[in-house]
């Protein structure tokens, strides 16, 4: 009885994904693409998503790392703030971001002295998808840190280990399958990014906004193959985190 | 040598401690819960920052708050400890956590003969989750050895495992510390396993250390009442009249003179042997088995007396004659006090 409801609930969540997949006829997927220019996006949303994730890495990490070693002063306060992001309606996000990031304002001019644009461009659109997935990443990360138990950092330096070397050898391949986890959730989060990157990024288009213009201008059967698209950029990574979790936790486990 | 005087504040007093441990030597600190062992521990660890100190080991200063002043980072102290989790690293197999520490041999010769001699050579490519509580406890042993530690700190590591365990730990420790000529502190809160141990003790309570010396010295002629507390020592009986020797209900004015004899309930015989010490007279309150004999709770004048016999005793309600071997006494200001005459007698 239990199996068939948890059948159910979990047909009806897939239910979306069920849904494209019976929609797609081979034909349709192959105009869509073959289209002039159509995989342009495709480049765009992997390019954004690897600067993404590479500044969460660069960023968000040690953030994560302090926060789950309490090596903050108000540590609630900074839990709230980074809460706050996740918590904000990403359309909010995009049309705050413009009070912070556009033209007109102090950031965004001191970022047009270095002869860039945070309105309508790569930049942009990055920033953006960072603040749509950055908070997944670092509360995620924070977690993982936080699994780490202290004291085996402690044993780790009592044995000789510099703090670098506590990092690399204990910290990091501990908390590496929740990193990995939290790196992947914000990724699908990067690549599906819409409500910040329609108001500060409409151009260059990435795939989000490629379906939601296909799906103003010519319909839901031609913007339904680029979703597909989507779909499986987004998913390798995930996959291979979630495997590659899998496994380290397997290895540990003997 | 290990040479560590400490002062580090805690929340509700502070720790001072002044102790010295010679190679090989080993040194069990001894107290109940909350007394600052650990906290000691890991000042010397270099892992809480002390308000004054000056450490050396094998002839290094580690910490040093006066001028010139020296805090030796924990990974650069050659400083092992071990807690009572054994902290493996779960990522890494049994060989790998063995040869953790940097200063660890590379050849695997001085790891493949300790790992014999802590039995754990079938286990090398096993992962620390496989292991058992004393498997991990042998491997952590063994990883704090070959790092090449000049200093060994145990903090109650074996407190979680089952008596017989722990007997075969300690043993281990023991014989390795020894062969090995490491310095080496044990913290723990059980008396019996601070003596299976060290061959020196040291009796700390709230941050102060009351008494130091040889294992048995120190149970047997603790010097103050409250040393004799945390030694065992149950019941604290005046001193009675002289007049009222060996009287029954005899007056306890005698307690001007304001001694009491601590009595530590294995040190009891039954029967009165005034030669051999006290004899105290009282009823018996419950009589329980305790182990391989008896436990028996006696009234002596105000004073409730628990003793550790062989045979069973007379059953509750009915009177009972005991002697307490050698008895050490206090004055009034708690501090152990010459013995009065042998033949004392304390009645109920």
């Amino acid at each position: 009885m239990s199996v068939a409801i948890a059948g159910v609930v979990w047909l009806a969540l897939l239910g979306p994904v069920i849904a494209l997949l019976a929609h797609l006829s081979a034909g349709a997927i192959g105009s869509s693409l073959s289209a002039p220019g159509a995989l342009t996006p495709l480049v765009v949303s992997l390019e954004s998503g690897a600067v993404t994730l590479a500044v969460l890495l660069l960023l968000g990490t040690p953030l994560a790392w302090l926060l789950a070693r309490g090596a903050l002063p108000f540590p609630r306060v900074w839990e709230a703030g980074v809460l706050t992001v996740l918590l904000l309606p990403p359309l909010v996000i995009g049309l705050l971001l413009v009070f912070m990031i556009g033209p007109f304002t102090p950031i965004g001019e001191g970022i047009a002295a270095l002869h860039l644009s945070a309105s309508n461009t790569f930049l942009a659109l990055v920033i953006a998808q960072v603040y749509e997935s950055a908070p997944y990443y670092v509360l995620g990360a924070q977690a993982a840190f936080s699994g780490v138990d202290p004291r085996m950092e402690q044993q780790a330096a009592l044995l000789g280990d510099r703090p670098w070397r506590v990092l690399r050898r204990v910290t990091l391949p501990l908390a590496g399958p929740g990193l990995a986890m939290a790196l992947a959730v914000a990724w699908a989060r990067a690549m599906g990014a819409f409500g910040a990157v329609i108001i500060v990024a409409y151009h260059p288009y990435g795939l989000p906004l490629q379906i939601w213009t296909t799906l103003q201008e010519t319909g839901l059967a031609s913007a339904l193959p680029f979703a597909l698209v989507l779909l499986v950029v987004a998913l390798p990574l995930p996959l291979a985190a979630y495997i590659w979790s899998a496994r380290a936790r397997r290895r540990r486990r003997g | 040598m290990l040479d560590a005087d400490v002062e580090v504040d805690r929340r509700e007093f502070t720790v001072r401690a002044d102790i010295r441990v010679r190679p090989g030597e080993r040194l069990a600190l001894f107290g109940p819960s909350g007394a600052g062992k650990t906290t000691l521990l890991e000042v010397i660890a270099g892992l809480v920052r002390p308000r004054r100190a000056m450490i050396t080991l094998a002839g290094r200063v580690l910490t040093a708050t006066a001028p010139p002043r020296a805090a030796v980072p924990p990974w650069r102290r050659r400083v092992g400890l071990l807690r009572q989790d054994p902290g493996l690293f779960p990522h890494l197999s049994v060989r790998a956590n063995l040869g953790y520490g940097p200063a660890a041999d590379r050849s695997g010769a001085e790891l493949s003969q300790l790992a014999g001699v802590l039995g754990i050579g079938d286990l090398l490519a096993a992962m620390p989750a496989r292991l058992s509580g004393g498997q991990a406890h042998r491997v952590a042993l063994g990883r704090l050895l070959l790092a090449h530690c000049d200093a060994l700190l145990l903090d109650e590591p074996y407190a979680g495992l089952d008596a017989s365990l722990r007997r075969v730990l300690t043993t281990l420790v023991r014989e390795l510390v020894t062969a090995r000529q490491v310095p080496s502190v044990l913290v723990a809160h059980e008396l019996a396993e601070a003596q299976a141990f060290a061959d020196r003790l040291a009796v700390l309570d709230r941050g102060e250390i009351l008494q130091a010396g040889a294992p048995d010295e120190v149970v047997r002629r603790p010097a103050t009442r409250r040393v004799a507390e945390l030694v065992g020592y149950r019941g604290f009986v005046p001193a009675a009249d002289r007049s009222a020797r060996g009287s029954r209900g005899g007056s306890r004015s005698g307690a001007a003179a304001g001694l009491v004899a601590g009595i530590h309930p294995d040190r009891i015989e039954a029967g009165a042997r005034p030669r051999r010490g006290l004899v105290l007279t009282g009823a018996v309150l419950a009589v329980r088995p305790a182990g391989a004999g008896w436990e028996a709770e006696l009234q002596v004048a105000d004073e409730t007396v628990t003793c550790r016999l062989a045979e069973r005793p007379a059953p509750a309600g009915r009177e009972l004659v005991v002697t307490a071997l050698d008895p050490p006494w206090f004055g009034p200001d708690g501090t152990a006090a010459v013995r009065p005459p042998q033949g004392e007698q304390v009645g109920a």
